[in-house]
């Protein structure tokens, strides 16, 4: 009988504690009061995929590193420019921003001003710097996908933003537009690259593009309206930038001199 | 920014072990835990660094906050890999015009992508909860990490905290004017503010350099000295790694 009873007991708390395991990750889960979809997780991605997107990220970062150094040469303030750069990415990616369709929050990634601002290749290793700091003390993203974050953030998103930028400017836009585009498509080309790593790390032996396509869809009633929140605020910020500080954006070649007079 | 670990890490034992043994050690794990292909790693190393939160008397809301991000995103992966993913078929149910199928698996697939996405985070949150973050940039400079991505690394985490305060302020005035009272104006408000941080940026750098070089600042910043390596460590370091290996090859 003793050893029914305990054995009864025994069973009773781990029910107990099962339901408190169950409690505490529906808790978790529902407290996520912020979608962070742009960072992959901490080890979502098997070791040969993780080490694959560092592959492609470190000589990116190497260059980037490599022109501070030589601008920082010239103009000692640039290396301390560059840090508060990515801690002003460090803070945009923390903010959450409502996303009505889908009811929650989520971050825009920050990239494409930081793009606009100081360049591609500085861009990427600024998005580096931020990603670490989330990645050791927030949990956003992760050491072993460090390398694709800075891919999908970093690359992706510095370029799409910096490239579309100067291509509606030389066609033209105003600075609203260009802004405008700059973000939306910084953000959305960031999306995009995150459900390729995604796909490729957690497909296994499942065909790749099926659930791609599947990802993508996923992430559409976050980012698609994200990206446009994201646009909106990086016109804004070039727009203040341009009104308050135009010599800023001369100094950083985002406007010729005679475009600031004007 | 009450959730950085130096706000709340206590004295115990893993504060005080070299952070170059806690690098590799971490390390280690993480290549373990993303290389393994079952269960029983992951699992293993997440109640151990589980054990090593509670006995660092994290708090419990710290606690959620960092774990309720991966949580969520490793239940996403197992309903995507458990609906989406797989051959043999477990249940399936008719929902008007869609058909859900539930695969077996799919579902371990899921499963066990899960487990490595928890066993990965507990080992990077416990070395995030047991190290300030100058001891883990000294641990990275003597790993040859290039110093100039270092000194970026910590003038940009010296300034978070700096300008996250004056986006308090920004924000906490723009809230006081309505500034986010509906969808359009809070777009607005949201382009300002963070317009604004960009311009603090680089005054901050400016007044920062101004500062440094008057100080004897010639582009570079002395890191933290390393003390030789203690050999109880070491040796319990290495005879971790290789219990751990064990299980790993099991």
């Amino acid at each position: 009988m003793k050893i029914q009873k305990s054995s009864r007991t025994g069973r009773g708390k781990i029910q107990k504690y099962g339901i408190y395991f169950l409690l505490f990750t529906v808790y978790c889960l529902l407290s996520t009061d912020s979608a962070h979809a742009m960072h992959i997780s901490e080890g979502i991605l098997p070791f040969n995929w993780a080490a694959f997107w560092f592959a492609i990220a470190i000589p990116f970062v190497a260059y980037g590193l490599w022109r501070v150094k030589v601008l920082s040469k010239s103009d000692l303030s640039f290396k301390p420019l560059v840090g508060l750069m990515a801690a002003v990415v460090f803070i945009i990616s923390c903010m959450p921003i409502p996303v009505p369709t889908a009811g929650t929050c989520s971050h825009p990634a920050g990239t494409g001003i930081s793009g606009i601002l100081v360049g591609p290749t500085i861009s990427i290793l600024v998005t580096a710097v931020a990603l670490l700091i989330q990645a050791l003390f927030l949990a956003h993203g992760g050491l072993s996908t460090w390398g694709a974050d800075i891919v999908s953030m970093g690359v992706m998103g510095s370029f799409a933003g910096y490239l579309t930028f100067r291509g509606l400017r030389a066609l033209k836009a105003n600075l609203w537009i260009a802004g405008f585009m700059a973000g939306l498509f910084a953000d959305w080309a960031t999306y995009l690259t995150t459900s390729v790593e995604l796909a490729s790390g957690i497909r296994g032996d499942s065909p790749f593009m099926p659930l791609f396509w599947k990802i993508l869809i996923a992430f559409i009633p976050t980012q698609l309206p994200l990206g446009i929140l994201e646009g909106a605020m990086t016109a804004g910020m070039v727009v203040l930038l341009y009104k308050k500080r135009p010599d800023l954006l001369v100094k950083m070649k985002v406007l010729k001199p005679e475009e600031a007079i004007s | 920014m009450y959730i950085f670990s130096e706000h709340f890490h206590q004295e115990h034992f893993l504060t005080k072990i070299d952070v170059r043994v806690k690098l590799l050690v971490v390390l280690s794990l993480l290549v373990m835990v993303l290389s393994y292909k079952g269960f029983a790693l992951p699992l293993l190393v997440t109640i151990l660094c589980l054990f090593l939160c509670i006995k660092m008397r994290i708090p419990l809301r710290v606690f959620i906050r960092r774990f309720s991000e991966p949580l969520f995103i490793a239940s996403i992966v197992l309903i995507l890999k458990f609906l989406f993913s797989g051959k043999a078929v477990m249940f399936s149910i008719q929902m008007g015009s869609i058909t859900l199928t539930g695969h077996r698996d799919g579902l371990m697939d899921g499963l066990f992508i899960a487990c490595r996405i928890i066993g990965a985070v507990s080992v990077v949150a416990a070395l995030g909860f047991a190290t300030p973050f100058t001891e883990i940039m000294a641990g990275l400079s003597w790993f040859k990490i290039p110093k100039g991505f270092i000194e970026i690394l910590m003038f940009a985490y010296r300034y978070i905290f700096v300008l996250l305060e004056d986006a308090f302020v920004i924000y906490n005035a723009q809230k006081n004017r309505l500034g986010y009272s509906s969808i359009r104006r809070g777009l607005n408000s949201f382009g300002t503010l963070t317009g604004s941080l960009v311009i603090k940026a680089f005054e901050h750098s400016q007044n920062t350099t101004t500062a440094m070089i008057q100080r004897g600042y010639d582009g570079n910043i002395p890191m933290l000295k390393h003390k030789p390596f203690k050999l109880d460590e070491v040796a319990a370091s290495i005879l971790f790694i290789f219990a751990m290996g064990v299980v790993w090859k099991i």
